[in-house]
């Protein structure tokens, strides 16, 4: 059970899964006005997007159950939802206590929420939760990740940088990029030790002793920009990529170590999500914001539009076995 | 017949002439039911009809066609269509009872991200839930089923209570939210069966109009706001509270057409405010400083507590008013810090007021209360606040201002780092102030209205530039910076000549550097001494903020963390006890 979750870097499985896209407000949207279709997309087999659930202004992240893929967990502005049936029936699992939620994990026992006003942790599949940012100085959270090897551990991203907890968040320390927001976190899907964050003003910053430290590599994109997420392509070891406002999509293929701005065929270079495909070597989506998503099929060399337009898509995640 | 009630009631001047409370509220709904504003009639014409009982066939066709049309507005569709589901009272037909219905469970309306916000969606979840027990969780938008709706909002309705009878209202003074505090809490009034949250809902009611009461001039919601729009910031009568002054207490004047705020508020408890509320609202024969605490809206980032303090101060006479809180940030965007209004006999289309700001924007101050992303902030902003990021606008807080009232006397103090966007201060001068006077002294003297004079005194030298509608406005762009305003009633003076000569004699030292700090013996002969940054002094007493009550003044008291208010006027006493949920009246 230790390590249930394991199964995340199983190719053979997400080679059949299916894109799918927290998409925020639409353009020119204010609380309230008349809201296009937003909220939970799936790309189908044609590429087209089927709209799933509710039309919501403020959908920040998305996971999986991982027992059932066909049930999914959203981080939206109303709280926790747990979308079952492919996404389509929907309820929400939070109360009036919790809102503005900005990330999620999803594990097969737990499930992780990081919110405006700190972190909570539910045993039993959203029926309870537990607070577990009672130790951490500024509450308001943007990431959470578990270590896929170690449940355990958990990584926090807030405005005072990243912080780990070898605990299940009951203490934590920091681990660097003390002095910026951090935007975004992830975790190599070949190299558990190996985690990018993204930060607002920092640039990325990296780890490779399993989040123990994060630190900024001498050639870091995005220094005095915002980026908003950072991804690894599961089909190539060396190779990632960050997107961020200005900065659109900066890729690196070896490693982190340097890195190319790859926005040729992009309308602008503020990217708000992106995500590679895991079933076919260089295929990168990027989500251009209030334009549409887009999509390379070499590794951002050249872009094409992807669907979605106007829309902002705040995070994009390949799920595996719902395709159908 | 009904026409010719709504144009009395529009150009009826005075209190004194007003028509009885009863039928002020009458001819309001009556405008809904019959003369509906701009755009298509909506769910607001038809809860007037039904509340009138009044062309139900009509109520439901409409009703269908709207939700046919899908809905859209997040919580501004909830409490319409929870207040046509309470009007109904068997006049819907089946069919559009069940699109009603239905429509809970098709639509997932955002809860928001204000405070007003959550209590239009939990009063309107709350109601709606109570409506139609029993139902499965597959029944409703959230999943939940109706007494799981109910609790949560439940929790959410007393926790909101108990926060702002302890701590203070979040959206405070709001010459335009304010509705949107009221009608919710007048729903609950009204419509909830639980006699506990009845009974909290209308105590409520006398807690948020006993807010209202000593801070109006005429109707007019004077002094620093939460939140506010440009156009009442300068333009005073254009609240909603000119409404609900007008409804209350027959002050001032109403709307041309209501706000639907009001007309939710009628329709559902239609609350008449007791006598000793209308004296407080209406008694301006005697000055009076008035004290109240409230704080900030949540601070997601950038601060070890979610909320802070705020400390007003407001001061009314019948010829004017002088009001403000501490300055710096503490609401984002809309927030108005400080002003002085003076009385006129008909306030529509007058600018009747004059105030001071540092124009500033930033997406730290965004992220301290909204939770997006740092780029697009801004931009998101101004689509629905045009003015937020600009250099001339006159609305808004600023870190880099503080603010010190005693009296009629006001000192606001800025100190703008270097680098600092806009690095200038704006005032506001209307088109509706009189001559004024710029003398070598460095004050400028002005009459507002027939009733009042106002002295001004810019701590560092400045311009004027013209506004779009006949006003101007006084630019010095210089970081360390301020103004003293000193006002009193022309009934003191023999002219303005008397008055600038009176304000010339009083003692007064200014220095710029490191901060500015000033010296002044007020017109009240109070020696007042502030520094920017340092808490001011009253004949060499420091301001205590830690005894700031959550509301003082002759007309109410409540302490901080008391849950109690006394609502006081003459021998007329009213207490609310919100510990034990009890209401009690003496000298009525």
């Amino acid at each position: 059970m230790k390590y249930g979750f394991l199964f995340l870097t199983a190719l053979p499985l997400l080679a059949q899964s299916s894109l799918y896209v927290a998409a925020g407000a639409a353009k020119e949207y204010v609380v309230g006005a008349k809201l296009a279709a937003s909220g939970l997309f799936r790309q189908t087999a044609t590429r087209e997007w089927e709209h799933l659930g509710y039309s919501i202004p403020f959908l920040f992240a998305l996971d999986s159950d991982p027992a059932d893929p066909s049930t999914l967990y959203l981080a939206a502005g109303n709280g926790l939802i747990r979308a079952s049936n492919g996404g389509r029936d929907w309820t929400i699992l939070t109360g009036s206590d919790i809102t503005e939620l900005r990330d999620l994990v999803v594990t097969p026992t737990t499930i992780y929420i990081a919110h405006s006003h700190g972190l909570r942790v539910s045993k039993d599949r959203g029926k309870t939760w537990t607070e577990l940012s009672a130790r951490l100085h500024r509450k308001y959270t943007e990431a959470i990740r578990v270590d896929r090897t170690k449940p355990e551990v958990l990584l926090a991203g807030g405005e005072e940088g990243v912080f780990r907890s070898e605990d299940s968040g009951q203490t934590w320390k920091p681990a660097g990029a003390g002095s910026y927001q951090i935007m975004r976190l992830e975790q190599s899907p070949h190299d558990p030790c190996f985690w990018l964050a993204a930060t607002q003003g920092g640039g990325v910053y990296a780890s490779h002793d399993c989040g123990k430290t994060f630190e900024s590599p001498s050639e870091a994109p995005g220094v005095g920009k915002t980026l908003y997420d950072v991804a690894f392509d599961p089909t190539t070891p060396a190779r990632m990529a960050v997107g961020g406002w200005g900065p659109g999509v900066t890729v690196s293929e070896d490693g982190g170590k340097t890195w190319q701005a790859r926005n040729s065929g992009l309308p602008r270079s503020d990217v708000s999500a992106l995500v590679f495909d895991p079933a076919i070597p260089g295929r990168i989506y990027a989500s251009v914001h209030e334009e549409a998503i887009y999509v390379s099929d070499d590794v951002g060399r050249s872009w094409k539009p992807s669907g979605m337009e106007g829309r902002v898509a705040n995070r994009m995640k390949f799920i595996p076995g719902v395709a159908k | 017949m009904k026409r010719i009630l709504l144009l009395l009631l529009t150009a009826l001047p005075l209190a004194a002439q007003a028509p009885p409370f009863a039928a002020r509220k009458m001819a309001m709904i009556d405008a809904y039911a019959h003369y509906p504003g701009p755009g298509d009639a909506g769910f607001g014409q038809i809860a007037a009809r039904l509340f009138q009982h009044e062309d139900a066939a009509w109520c439901s066709r409409k009703l269908e066609q709207l939700l046919a049309a899908g809905p859209s507005g997040d919580v501004f569709w909830m409490y319409p269509v929870t207040a046509v589901a309470y009007l109904d009272q068997g006049q819907l037909t089946p069919s559009a009872r069940k699109a009603l219905r239905s429509a809970w469970k098709t639509y997932m309306p955002y809860r928001g991200d204000t405070e007003n916000h959550f209590l239009l969606y939990y009063s309107s979840l709350y109601l709606m839930s109570q409506l139609y027990p029993n139902e499965p969780g597959s029944t409703w938008y959230t999943g939940k089923s109706s007494e799981e709706n109910l609790e949560e909002a439940r929790q959410w309705l007393e926790g909101w209570v108990k926060l702002t009878t302890t701590r203070g209202q979040g959206e405070y003074d709001s010459p335009h939210y304010m509705g949107v505090y009221l009608l919710p809490i007048s729903n609950l009034a009204a419509w909830a069966k639980d006699p506990a949250m009845k009974k909290r809902a209308t105590m409520m009611l006398d807690y948020l109009i006993a807010d209202y009461a000593p801070e109006n001039l005429d109707g007019l919601y004077v002094g620093a706001h939460a939140r506010v729009y440009e156009d009442q910031l300068v333009e005073k009568w254009k609240g909603v509270s000119s409404d609900f002054g007008y409804l209350w207490f027959g002050v001032g004047r109403p709307m041309p057409f209501p706000n639907n705020y009001t007309l939710y508020y009628l329709v559902a408890s239609g609350y008449q405010p007791p006598e000793v509320l209308k004296q407080i609202a209406t008694d301006r024969s005697k000055p009076y400083t008035h004290y109240e605490k409230k704080r900030t809206r949540n601070r997601w980032r950038f601060n070890d507590d979610l909320h802070g303090p705020v400390y007003k101060t407001t001061y009314v006479r019948k010829e004017y008013a002088v009001s403000s809180d501490q300055g710096g940030i503490l609401q984002p965007i809309q927030e108005h810090s400080w002003d002085v209004t003076w009385s006129v006999p008909d306030a529509r289309g007058v600018q009747n007021t004059l105030f001071f700001s540092h124009p500033f924007s930033s997406v730290h101050e965004l992220q301290t209360y909204f939770v997006f992303g740092p780029d697009s902030g801004i931009e998101g902003v101004v689509r629905s606040k045009k003015t937020y990021d600009s250099p001339d606008k006159i609305l808004g807080g600023s870190p880099y201002e503080k603010i010190f009232q005693d009296e009629d006397t006001l000192m606001a103090l800025y100190s703008i780092p270097p680098g600092t966007r806009f690095p200038q201060i704006n005032g506001f001068f209307s088109k509706d102030t009189g001559p004024l006077t710029e003398d070598p002294s460095g004050w400028i003297f002005l009459r507002g209205g027939t009733s009042t004079y106002i002295a001004c005194r810019p701590l560092q030298p400045y311009s004027w530039k013209p506004l779009a509608d006949g006003g101007k406005r006084l630019f010095s762009p210089y970081l360390n910076n301020g103004v003293i305003v000193q006002v009193a009633a022309v009934s003191e003076f023999q002219n303005l000549e008397a008055f600038a000569t009176a304000i010339k004699k009083l003692p007064l030292e200014v220095r710029l550097d490191p901060v500015p700090t000033v010296r002044f013996r007020s017109l009240r002969g109070r020696q007042l001494e502030f520094t920017y940054g340092q808490n001011p002094t009253i004949n060499s007493r420091a301001l205590d903020y830690t005894k700031w009550p959550l509301f003082g003044g002759p007309f109410l008291e409540a302490d901080v963390d008391s849950e109690r208010l006394v609502i006081k006027h003459g021998n007329l006493r009213r207490t609310l006890d919100f510990r034990n949920l009890t209401s009690t009246d003496s000298g009525h």
